[in-house]
């Protein structure tokens, strides 16, 4: 009865996407919407290692950086079709992942959150530093559509951008959710709550810390490389330390450990700063001031929030 | 050789203000267990509340450190109460969670007072020593012996006197702390006001060999908890050895491999210590 009903909330959440365009009129807040579903994506992965796993990891941006400049590179030097290059941009991540998930994942709490973010510092002064191949601050330009001149859809249409990223983003908080329920995402529950346990039962945890770290490596790889061919624009700016809080606010206010979480995190994260606007330079300050606010009064989030009431409502009748 | 020793020393003046950062954060990781990430940009508050009193008001450079130093004491007090006590039960990601915002909070509030330019605290400390072919500008000096006597009082107040010891005891457990009759509420106060006043004092320094801008005190906090990490977490000789080496590591590499990378050189250096002790150089197993 209970997975009836995700299921039919699910299908109306779908509906309500789909849907979505055609009531939006401002052109704009499709843009929106779209930088919205690519931080889906980045915000399901760091929900894999953070909310379930237990680790914070401060290298989301890093990681979509990483796609995002492997799509373009490759793209540029091979002469790959874009199609190609954005399925291929999540493994390069994922090599990286591998490299610097082993020796972080040795340490615990803080430490990894520190270590990740350290990472993440590296990736950002080699984007800026290593001009012969990342063009430094002034950035890529010119990274194709995907889709060539007599491709079936316009892909220079926001709109046509939105139906292909909300697909995307669709299926991959579908396998977000396949792994949670899976033997997997067991495991990956079991470490965040108590990790001695899961190693004192004979199960080696640090093959499924990796495995939690690098699948979120490449959804956000993935992300990554879809803003890349969605912006034909990318420069380090956008992949810095400020842009990983982004994805761990995403993931808390949403609601940590819930597959619905990081979709309304990654909406929230997109639209707020776009709505604090008006306060100018006051923006960070407000925008800090929400998250400490959340933080103390709504630890759990807003799908925490919204499932207490739910089943309060149910307690009743 | 010469270029050695010159870049050593270089390393150890950036090496102390590291380590007053970090000494911040590792008291208030050994008592609330909360990587207090805001602790960058509050010190940097600090440093630029020194510049302003200095360049606007006139306040000869000491007396403006010691308001500063005050009113760095009043800030932690209130950050303790007002940020981090409220979430003190509940899990530690939602601690760092609110240090995140808090650094937004700061960082913003210091663009607002202070603008975006970089600002450079003004010494008259421009003589320059010259021992051996080494040469020791005085304020790098000034800035070495200031840090050495912090940390020296540090230990002293940690280690000897009746607050140091409830520190400790609150540190290593809390619940025998509270049964010895330990104020376990005010103590985090105590802790942060000296940890900010710390970090202010590291600001100041910042501010006189380098320059404020926006995010630097974001990217030293980081070099903080990389200090952490290399030495060992909650041990005072941890942070200094961390910081040193860091410092010195930072120092060499600008030197002789490259300024643009050598923050990258830092972290490889962290990451590879990591590998091999990963309770870091002074941490117990």
């Amino acid at each position: 009865m209970a997975r009836n009903r995700t299921f039919i909330f699910y299908g109306l959440a779908l509906v309500g996407f789909v849907l979505l365009p055609q009531l939006i009129s401002v052109k704009y807040y499709i843009h929106l919407c779209v930088l919205a579903l690519i931080w889906v994506i980045a915000a399901q992965g760091q929900n894999l290692i953070q909310g379930y796993t237990g680790y914070v990891s401060i290298v989301q941006a890093g990681f979509m950086g990483i796609g995002a400049y492997s799509t373009a590179l490759m793209g540029m030097h091979f002469d790959l079709p874009v199609w190609l290059t954005i399925i291929l941009a999540p493994f390069v991540t994922a090599f990286f992942a591998l490299l610097t998930g082993y020796p972080s994942l040795r340490v615990k709490g803080h430490y990894f959150a520190i270590v990740t973010l350290a990472f993440n510092m590296v990736i950002f002064i080699v984007l800026m530093n290593f001009h012969d191949l990342t063009q430094g601050e002034a950035g890529i330009t010119g990274i194709p559509k995907p889709g060539g001149k007599d491709a079936l859809f316009n892909w220079r249409d926001r709109e046509t951008y939105y139906y292909f990223v909300l697909i995307i983003a669709a299926l991959m908080t579908g396998l977000a959710a396949l792994i949670v329920r899976s033997r997997i995402g067991q495991i990956l529950v079991a470490i965040r709550q108590n990790e001695d346990l899961v190693g004192a039962v004979g199960i080696a945890a640090w093959k499924y810390k990796l495995f939690a770290f690098v699948t979120s490596a490449m959804f956000a790889g993935l992300a990554g490389a879809i803003y890349a061919h969605y912006q034909s624009f990318i420069n380090p700016e956008i992949f810095g330390i400020a842009q990983s809080l982004d994805a761990i606010l995403a993931v808390i206010i949403g609601g940590s450990g819930t597959i619905a979480g990081p979709i309304i995190g990654a909406f929230f994260v997109v639209f707020l700063p776009e709505y604090l606007r008006f306060a100018d330079s006051f923006r960070l300050i407000l925008y800090g001031l929400v998250l400490v606010l959340a933080t103390i009064f709504m630890p759990r989030g807003i799908a925490g929030i919204a499932r207490d009431l739910m089943e309060k409502r149910r307690g009743r009748t | 050789m010469v270029e050695v020793l010159q870049q050593i020393i270089n390393g150890i003046a950036i090496g102390g203000v590291y380590v007053l950062i970090a000494l911040g954060l590792t008291t208030v990781f050994g008592i609330l267990g909360i990587a207090h990430f805001a602790h960058g940009s509050v010190s940097m508050f600090g440093g630029y509340l020194t510049f302003f009193f200095v360049t606007s008001w006139g306040i000869p450079l000491l007396l403006a450190i010691l308001i500063a130093l005050l009113v760095g004491l009043v800030l932690g007090v209130l950050i303790e109460l007002l940020a981090y006590r409220p979430v003190r039960d509940a899990n530690h990601i939602n601690a760092f969670i609110v240090a995140l915002g808090l650094t937004m909070m700061v960082e913003g509030i210091n663009l607002e007072l202070f603008g975006h330019e970089q600002v450079v605290i003004p010494t008259d400390f421009s003589r320059v020593f010259n021992i051996g072919g080494v040469t020791i500008p005085e304020l790098r000096l000034y800035v070495i012996l200031a840090a050495a006597l912090l940390i020296a009082a540090m230990t002293v107040f940690v280690e000897r006197t009746k607050t140091g010891q409830a520190i400790r005891a609150v540190a290593e457990n809390r619940d025998a702390a509270i049964l010895m009759g330990v104020n376990v509420k005010t103590i985090p106060l105590v802790v942060f006001a000296i940890s900010t006043a710390l970090g202010v004092c590291a600001g100041v320094m910042v501010g006189s060999l380098f320059a404020i801008a926006p995010g630097i005190g974001e990217g030293l906090v980081v070099k903080g908890f990389a200090v952490l990490i290399l030495g060992g977490l909650g041990s005072i000789p941890g942070a200094v050895v961390g910081g040193l080496v860091l410092g010195i590591t930072e120092a060499l590499a600008a030197g002789f491999i490259s300024s643009a990378y050598k923050d990258v050189i830092a972290f490889v250096v962290m990451i590879s210590v990591l590998l091999f002790r990963p309770q870091g150089l002074m941490g117990k197993a």
